[in-house]
């Protein structure tokens, strides 16, 4: 089972809707407060980077069933430039825009499910998932 | 032929359980019968055995009352699950055999006879590995919450000051807990120093530090302040070998010298007053 | 609609208590408008309140560690206060540790400890 959302990400505004789509979302199905900042949090992460290097994209929250266990779905996906070096940003501290480098592998961290697709001149598409405990 | 079974179980009980608590001691690995109380162990046999003939006699659902209660019980005895299945094989057979002995099962009604036992034994086997699975489950999700429970508290010990005691392993789920129940005691108890006790701590390995660093970390966040207390000698040890790096830590061995530090932090000290 | 955060005067402190989800915009003319606060009232000490606050990602984080770096350079020192347990959790998972900042638990807490720091 599966119900969604989505926000079209082309300025920064928009950063500010779909983190707080994914926000209520979250309230919705009972995450804490705590879960609630990491979902909020990371959708920040993945909306900026799609603002900031592919210029425009989407983010869609899903609600999901597995097993009777509730969680949240964020996909990120763009048809930006792709990302070339995957093993790289996904370590602490790479930035190419000055930034902390700690987007990607903070997410990571953030979530329960973390997966990137990415293709040169393409696009990318991450998807991450959260379960309700 | 189930209600020839059944008599031939109820007039030979007292000798079928001895022979089938024989049988069982002589299991090789198996802890589970030697270190039962004798009186237990009679108690525990004949519920089993009425357990057995339950579903040749009685009603389903009593029968599936009576599953219910022994699969916890055993469960809760440690008893394994290979254990329990031998038992009920072991339990089949004794019956078997002693009917062939005494002439109930014979040449004729052998391939009969055979296919009952399957049709008896099968069901509980099934049925019992079922329950048991499911209690196990149960028991596990509950000892893993009294766990959780127990080691997660902060305890303000004086105005601004509360210690965490940490007990037991800490793997990436407790250590979540732990750092939550730790944000949210700093915050309600407004508390200014936080002395994480680690004495109950069996091993500190590269990722326990990692958790405990980040949990110091997010405490100083919120605006207070973190220090290591009950260190001892093989944990300091073990730190050091490994290469953790505390240094960023104030750590104390014990938790009095942590709380002295404590006070002292917050410009307050323990004196001693003369009688008046 | 951009929103200002206002930017209090108590003595020699400045005090920001930040009320609203920041969005990058408001971020960065927060950050001009205290830098220029600093310069005109010379103020030693600033106290930015994250109690209303429930999450921090990257950016934010980034904003901020910059304007304890740059107040900092101008002579100010900065206090944070009222960060919520769930976002000092999402900070540190994140990977950012705001080394060198200092924190309160609350505003009051903030202004004492700004004091402390401002008298030795
Ligand atoms: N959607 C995307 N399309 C193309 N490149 C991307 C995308 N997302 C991330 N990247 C690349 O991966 C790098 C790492 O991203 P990450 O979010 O981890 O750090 P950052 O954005 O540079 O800094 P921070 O998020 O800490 O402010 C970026 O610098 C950028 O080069
Ligand atoms: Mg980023």
């Amino acid at each position: 089972m599966s119900n969604q959302s989505s926000v079209e990400i082309q300025t920064e505004w928009d950063i500010v809707a779909a983190r707080q789509l994914g926000r209520n979302v979250a309230k919705e199905l009972g995450f804490g407060t705590v879960d609630q900042a990491r979902i909020t949090t990371a959708i920040s992460e993945l909306a900026r980077n799609i603002y900031l290097y592919a210029g425009q994209g989407r983010i869609e929250i899903q609600r999901l069933t597995e097993n009777g266990i509730n969680g949240i779905l964020i996909i990120a996906a763009d048809n930006g430039p792709g990302i070339p070096d995957i093993r790289k940003v996904m370590e602490d501290g790479f930035s190419t825009s000055g930034g902390l480098g700690a987007g990607l592998p903070g997410v990571k961290r953030l979530m329960d499910d973390f997966k990137i697709e990415t293709t040169l001149g393409e696009g990318t598409d991450i998807r991450a998932t959260k379960w309700l405990r | 032929m189930n209600k020839q079974m059944a008599r031939y179980i109820q007039e030979n009980m007292t000798e079928i359980i001895s022979n089938w608590q024989e049988m069982m001691k002589n299991e090789k690995g198996e802890r589970s019968f030697e270190v039962m109380p004798a009186e237990l162990m009679d108690q525990t046999s004949r519920e089993f055995a009425e357990l057995m003939t339950s579903n040749l006699l009685e009603s389903h659902q009593a029968y599936e009352s009576r599953l219910n209660d022994f699969a916890e019980k055993v469960v809760r005895y440690g008893w394994s699950i290979t254990f329990v299945t031998k038992a009920i094989n072991h339990f089949g057979e004794i019956v078997f055999a002693g009917m062939e002995r005494d002439g109930v099962i014979n040449s004729d009604n052998l391939r009969a006879f055979a296919e009952e036992f399957n049709k008896w034994i099968t069901p509980i086997r099934d049925s019992t590995i079922d329950t048991y699975s499911k209690t196990w489950e149960r028991t596990v999700s509950l000892q893993k919450i009294a766990l959780q429970e127990l080691s997660a508290s902060l305890i303000p010990v004086f105005d601004k000051v509360s210690v965490m005691p940490l007990v037991g392993t800490i793997d990436t789920e407790r250590a979540r807990l732990i750092m939550e129940n730790l944000l949210e005691g700093v915050v309600k108890h407004r508390a200014e120093v936080i002395l994480l006790d680690i004495t109950g701590v069996p091993v500190v390995d590269t990722m326990v530090a990692h958790h405990i660093i980040q949990a110091a970390d997010a405490v100083r966040l919120v605006g207070a302040k973190c220090m290591l207390v009950g260190i001892r000698p093989e944990i300091a040890q073990t730190i050091v070998t490994l290469g953790i790096n505390l240094n960023e830590f104030t750590t104390t061995s014990t938790l009095q010298r942590g709380v002295e530090q404590a006070l002292a932090w917050t410009n307050r000290k323990i004196v001693e007053v003369d009688e008046v | 609609m951009n929103v200002r955060i206002p930017i209090l005067k108590l003595r020699d402190t400045l005090i920001v208590s930040i009320q609203w989800e920041l969005d990058d915009q408001t971020a960065i003319q927060f950050q001009e408008d205290l830098l220029t606060k600093l310069h005109e009232t010379s103020a030693r000490g600033v106290v930015i309140d994250l109690t209303s606050i429930d999450f921090i990602d990257s950016f934010i984080a980034k904003v901020l560690g910059d304007v304890i770096s740059m107040s900092s350079l101008m002579g100010a020192r900065v206090v944070i206060t009222g960060i919520q347990p769930a976002v000092a959790i999402t900070l540190i998972e994140l990977g950012i540790r705001l080394e060198d900042v200092m924190t309160a638990l609350d505003l009051e807490n903030g202004l004492d400890k700004l004091q402390l720091e401002l008298e030795a």
